[in-house]
């Protein structure tokens, strides 16, 4: 911001009358968090843009001091020779200002001190061009970069290393030694499956003398199941995945499932990236060959129906644009780390992201049908999968609905012989006519009964088969929408039509047509690989993953306020090698992985430290904990309890049902034994063990988790049913799988941090054991109590759940 | 985009620990960086006690919240023009977004009666608050934007109903920090899961220590209300003190394999404190040493004030105990104070509920000397419309209603502004949501406009760019 600031000055100083002060960071702060508002809100309505009252604009410094037909407005330095403040204090009613109105003291008081301290104002057309600059480095094309030559070349595994090095030989530092094989092996497990290597695996590893020992775990890992598991979710991040809508009302997506396996199967697959971001956007839109591809396809675009939305908004129009903004901001976020949503109400501060670029992408979304109702409560479109098991559901049910009717038709014909029959016989006058009807005759038991099989038939058509769906998107009538000024949906301005931003270089401009919604094209433009940014993003993302910070730390905003790039060449040079290999991410993981930068020891040397305390260079690797998700898979993993079935839905509510109403009664189960990315994501009441790890909030994309350290974790360490029950199971394997106490602490010890104990800690640890025992001759219970106690404070260590 | 609160690996301990917040107050944590939290004038602590902005006159904030939306011409709020042409249509327009159609006026079922020494006017709904109106400070112009709860609760908490934010409990946490270090700043009683849910109470994009701690939820009695994981119910103390100390050797051990790391270090401490908040809490909670008398004044002798007056005694007791922002919802298993329909019969019975405990904590807040520097908040997310729906209910209206408050530096027995001759819109002096909040923090000697947090390259407010103070409440 300080660059900022310090343009903003050199423009004032080139730009304003001679008494200009170059207004500091401090002062530009006080007029934009007090004076600004109260000009705006007070008096810019009859004085500003629109209007000019007595030929008087209060909407810039120069405007001030030119003042109007009363003279110069203010004097600075001196608010008693203002005439802004004069009016402000007028006692005469007609000529007091703003017109109808009175200031609060308070709010006069912040005028009369920022015309004291030289009515600093920031220099808004110039500033607004530097900070919207389209010539800001991500929206530039890709940059081929050779190889930069580096001084150890011994050091080097990979072309990503010589990037590394370059660096740190510029700084003065060396990398760090190259980690211990139990050290890696439990990295790059826990990083490519999410859960700790098995004592066999770290055994096999030990052993394997061959030059691509490592080699070949990586790619054990990356064939595994457990790495789409792993990685898909962190997809999910970025894609908001929820299985409830949140905010308002809080209702199940019970086919948001299919698009989490579709993100899982996509990254066991190896589907190429451009493909995947293809799919999601317009998955409907695109040729299949068969009818599981057309299925995959459709639940794909599930990325742009799962966000929050506000299901019980009374005004419709505003309801349509806040989901349209929630896909726009989610897709900019997502694929061009741009945060489009800010151009909704003014062209974006900060971005060259103008609001005709907002409506222009906002036309395309416009003409993409999500809801299929938008009266309260709204309805989401779903796409059904037509397949042989739905029609099967469907002939279930319609013969459901036949027996029914079929059901009150007999028991009608039976109660209208009984009225018959209990009545006198009466002739039928002229032969026969129409069937009478008898049910106001009926017995009181009859009418109910009835009244039962009546309900029951149409609560059963009102509920519908329950066919397999998936949430999704597909076209809707084809517009072109207007800006809407200041986001208001009763306020239109021009009509844009359909395009794509302008300011990213490269990538040509699609061409939209009146017959497509324009998804499709706007896909196309986002994996062309002239785009700067899209692959940028996703290499930058997947390095963070790896790395725990990109080379952009900010992951999802690449834009202005997004930091720079600490190795702009490394970052330009992966992305080109990504799309090179045809956007592989499983390349991608290799070359990161084989790399002597990703193997590095956690070691950090005092030099480092001290010249690169925050690991901008990657002079050694961090010290990480591991996510919500890993920690709770770990402690079912080493107590020998984790269900590794993938797949299906463990909701156990129907689709749409809510799942907290007014009751605030939580339906929703997380005693399942299966991996945590299968658990049920509820927004607005996430599994509290995974909130209090810093899952991140469901309802916002984002592709870089935190780590906090709170009491309330160590609670949960300390006192959750999770951690003490996976205690009481590891205690209950040791106790089966070793035969002395000794051996069990090296099985312990093994299972959990992947190493032998110390004598240190086995001494320890036989006093703590010898502590809980009783007196006397312990019965099993008692000898599992014991070590469960052990277990307990071993998968509650740090060195359980950080990952050097 | 959480990378402002991300811990980078080998960050120094002081950038670390300013980012990460060891739980409720770590009195530990910030004695051990005291030399250079001293020499750099920095906050090591995110919850350690800060001063004000600017001169305080409340220390903290107790939150009655009746869910729902209590109407404010059946309660605070009279209308003599509503009582003279009821079942006439409402003589000017209706806002352009409702959430329910509505027919015409219906009039209040219940008298109004002015008391005190103030002359404030509460309807027969509320005999024991009545008794205390000269402590209260009604605001009759209050209103929002959003009819529905959800979106309208949202704007409430967190002063946004189209994105997620912090709470003005966790603005409150980070504005001043808690008093006691065991304790967390920001304790919410038994919150309602719906419409919201927790993002009524989390601290959103804030460090996580600010995120307020509940007390169960809306679907249990305030008597089985426990913050999550605070007990263990297999291990006995001494077992757990034994583990801790087993624990500690083995991390200690483990940091010098690793050598010096902030966020390990930092969970080592976070046990300490969890163990000493795990008996922090129920001590808190034990209203064993209560006398008889104070579990009558809350009116916890009665089966139907029993639930409220146990949390609004609570409430009491975590002021006490140096917590900054105590929520209490009255919500049970419908949405308790929405009537649509029967407003006659449900208002009746929630007033019933809360009337005697809010009186009792006012009472025992004065008798205590306490009314002077806690901040009393009473309200909801909307009111109610004077025109019917059916013909015994009202529908939500965000377009004027009264909250009130009392004690922290206001003026007791005042009025200020007020709903149109029908009580449909706020008409003078009003006040939404937004100032409402200014207003709240300004009690706390917080300035709104600089109480800011810098997440995705703005500082963010809770008053987001809106929000006047209102001043004139003020003593």
């Amino acid at each position: 911001m300080n660059v900022v600031v310090l343009l903003m000055s050199v423009l004032l100083a080139a730009d304003e009358p001679a008494a200009a002060v170059t207004p500091s960071a401090e002062q530009l702060r006080f007029f934009e968090t007090s004076v600004r508002p109260l000009l705006a809100e007070q008096c810019l309505k009859c004085h500003g843009p629109k209007k000019q009252w007595g030929s008087l604009r209060l909407d810039s410094r120069e405007a001030m001091l030119r003042g109007g037909d009363s003279g110069a407005a203010i004097v600075v330095g001196s608010p008693k020779k203002s005439l802004l403040i004069e009016r402000l204090r007028e006692a005469d009613k007609d000529l007091r200002m703003p017109k109808g109105g009175q200031l609060t003291k308070p709010q006069i008081a912040t005028l009369v001190r920022w015309v004291e301290m030289g009515a600093p104002f920031p220099p808004t057309q110039k500033t607004a061009q530097t900070l919207r600059d389209p010539d800001h480095w991500s929206f530039q094309p890709l940059v081929e970069t050779p190889r930069p030559a580096v001084s150890n070349t011994a050091w080097p595994e990979s072309d990503v290393d010589h990037f590394i090095l370059a660096r740190l030989d510029e700084a003065g530092l060396n990398p760090a030694p190259r980690a211990d094989r139990r050290t890696l092996i439990r990295r790059v497990t826990f990083n490519l499956a999410g859960l700790p290597p098995t004592p066999a695996e770290i055994d096999a590893f030990l052993v394997d003398e061959s030059p691509d020992a490592f080699a070949k775990v990586v790619d054990r890992l990356l064939a595994s199941p457990h790495y789409g598991q792993r990685w898909g979710r962190h997809w999910l991040d970025v894609a908001r995945y929820a299985d409830s809508n949140g905010f308002d009302e809080n209702i199940c997506h019970g086919n948001a499932w299919r698009y989490r396996d579709y993100v899982v199967s996509a990254f066991n697959q190896d589907k190429p990236f451009d493909r995947f971001l293809t799919e999601q956007l317009a998955g409907d839109l695109l040729p299949f060959g068969s009818e599981d591809q057309r299925h995959e396809q459709l639940i794909a675009t599930g990325f742009l129906s799962i966000g929050p939305k506000v299901l019980a908004e009374t005004d419709e129009p505003k309801m349509r644009m806040d989901i349209i903004d929630e896909q726009l901001d989610t897709t900019g976020r997502a694929f061009l780390g741009l945060t489009l949503g800010c151009a909704r109400c003014h062209d974006h501060k900060f971005d060259p992201i103008s609001a005709e670029d907002y409506y222009g992408l906002a036309g395309i979304f416009k003409s993409t049908l999500t809801m299929r109702k938008y009266q309260k409560v709204a309805e989401w479109h779903e796409h059904l999968l037509p397949s042989s098991a739905a029609t099967a559901i469907q002939k279930a049910f319609d013969e459901k609905v036949e027996s029914s009717k079929k059901a009150i038709a007999d028991f009608i014909v039976e109660a209208d012989r009984q009225v018959r029959a209990s009545r006198p016989a009466k002739p039928s006058p002229g032969g026969d006519s129409q069937p009478e009807n008898l049910e106001s005759q009926y017995s009181p038991e009859a009418k109910a009964k009835l009244k039962t099989l009546r309900d029951e038939l149409a609560a059963l058509q009102k509920e519908g088969p329950d066919l397999p769906a998936a949430m999704g998107v597909t076209e809707d009538k084809v517009v072109d929408i207007a800006v809407h000024l200041r986001g208001d949906p009763l306020t239109l301005g021009d009509v844009v039509p359909r395009r794509t931003p302008t300011v990213l270089k490269g990538a040509r401009l699609p061409t939209m047509t009146d017959k497509e919604s324009g998804r499709r094209q706007l896909a196309e433009w986002l994996v062309d690989s002239q785009n700067p940014l899209t692959a940028r993003v996703i290499v930058n993302r997947i390095w963070g993953w790896h790395f725990g910070q990109g080379i952009v730390r900010s992951t999802d905003n690449l834009g202005l306020l997004g930091e720079a790039p600490s190795h702009p060449m490394l970052l330009d040079w992966l992305a080109r090698r990504f799309i090179e290999d045809g956007w592989s991410m499983k390349s991608l993981h290799r070359r990161i992985l084989l790399s002597s930068t990703w193997q590095q020891s956690a070691t950090v040397s005092p030099l480092s430290l001290r010249s690169d305390p925050e690991n901008r260079l990657f002079s050694r690797a961090p010290i990480r904990r591991l996510e919500a998700e890993a920690v709770r898979d770990s402690l079912l993993f080493v107590s020998g309890r984790l269900d590794e079935t993938m797949g299906g839905s463990l909701l156990t509510l129907k689709n749409r049902a809510y799942f907290f109403d007014h009751t605030s009664i939580d339906k929703t189960t997380y005693d399942s034994p299966r991996r945590s990315l299968y658990l049920p994501v509820v927004r607005n009441n996430v599994y509290d063990v995974f909130q209090l790890l810093d899952f991140p909030d469901p309802a916002v994309s984002s592709g870089n988790r935190s780590t906090t350290v709170v009491a309330s974790q160590a609670l949960l360490m300390l006192n959750s049913d999770l951690v003490m029950e996976s205690a009481s199971e590891l205690a209950r394997r040791l106790l089966a799988e070793a035969g002395s106490d000794d051996e069990r602490l090296a099985r312990l010890y093994r299972l959990a941090f992947g190493r032998k104990p110390t004598e240190r800690e086995r001494t320890s640890d036989r006093e703590f054991l010898a502590k809980l025992t009783p007196a006397g001759k312990q019965n099993e219970k008692q000898r599992r109590e014991t070590w469960a106690a052990l277990c307990h404070v071993t998968l509650a260590a740090n060195e359980f759940i950080y990952v050097r | 985009m959480n990378f402002s609160t991300n811990i980078a690996p080998n960050m120094s301990r002081r950038t670390l620990l300013q980012r990460t917040g060891v739980g409720f107050g770590a009195l530990a944590l910030a004695s051990m960086l005291a030399g250079e939290t001293v020499a750099s004038g920095e906050d090591a602590n995110p919850l350690a006690p800060k001063l004000p902005l600017v001169p305080a006159r409340a220390k903290r904030i107790i939150f009655l919240l009746m869910s729902g939306g209590p109407s404010q011409v059946d309660t605070f709020d009279p209308k003599p023009l509503l009582t003279r042409d009821d079942g006439k249509p409402l003589p000017f327009a209706k806002p352009r977004v409702q959430f329910n159609a509505t027919k015409n006026l219906l009039r209040s079922p219940w008298k109004f009666r002015q008391h005190g020494e103030s002359g404030l006017w509460a309807s027969e709904l509320f005999p024991h608050v009545a008794r205390c109106v000269d402590d209260i400070c009604m605001l009759h112009s209050c209103y929002g934007t959003n009819p529905a709860h959800g979106g309208a609760m949202m704007k409430l908490h967190t002063g946004s109903d189209s994105f997620i934010r912090p709470s003005i409990g966790s603005w409150v946490s980070y504005g001043l920090g808690t008093e006691n270090s065991n304790l967390p700043a920001f304790v919410t009683i038994c919150p309602t899961l719906a419409f919201g849910g927790v993002n009524n109470w989390s601290s959103a994009f804030l460090p996580a220590a600010h995120n307020g701690a509940s007390l169960g939820d809306a679907s249990v009695p305030s008597e089985k209300a426990r913050v999550k994981f605070i007990q263990n119910s297999k291990l006995p103390r001494e077992i757990q003190q034994l583990q801790l100390e087993r624990l500690n050797k083995l991390n200690r051990e483990h940091l010098k394999q690793t050598g010096a790391e902030a966020s390990l270090e930092a969970r080592i401490n976070s046990f300490e404190l969890a163990f000493r908040m795990q008996s922090e809490i129920p001590k808190v909670e034990d209203l064993s040493g209560e006398s008889a008398s104070t579990i009558k004044l809350y009116g916890m002798d009665q089966p139907e004030t029993k639930n409220f007056g146990r949390m609004c005694l609570l409430a009491r007791r975590f002021a006490e105990a140096g917590v900054r922002f105590i929520q209490v919802t009255h919500n049970d298993d419908k949405v308790q104070w929405d009537q649509h329909a029967n407003l006659k019969r449900d208002h009746e019975k929630n007033a019933k509920e809360v009337d005697l405990p809010i009186a009792g904590l006012l009472t025992d807040l004065k008798q205590r000397g306490l009314l002077d520097d806690t901040l009393i908040w009473w309200g909801s997310e909307f009111g109610r419309t004077p025109t019917a729906e059916t013909t015994d209910g009202r529908d939500h209206n965000p377009e004027g209603f009264t909250m009130w408050l009392a004690g922290g530096g206001t003026k007791g027995g005042f009025r200020y502004g007020s709903t149109d001759d029908y009580g449909y819109y706020a008409a003078e002096n009003k006040v939404h949501i937004h100032d409402f909040h200014a207003t709240l923090l300004h009690a706390l000697g917080l300035n709104h406009e600089q109480l800011t947090y810098r997440y995705a390259g703005r500082d963010f407010r809770l008053t987001d760019v809106e929000g006047n103070v209102v001043h004139e409440i003020f003593a």
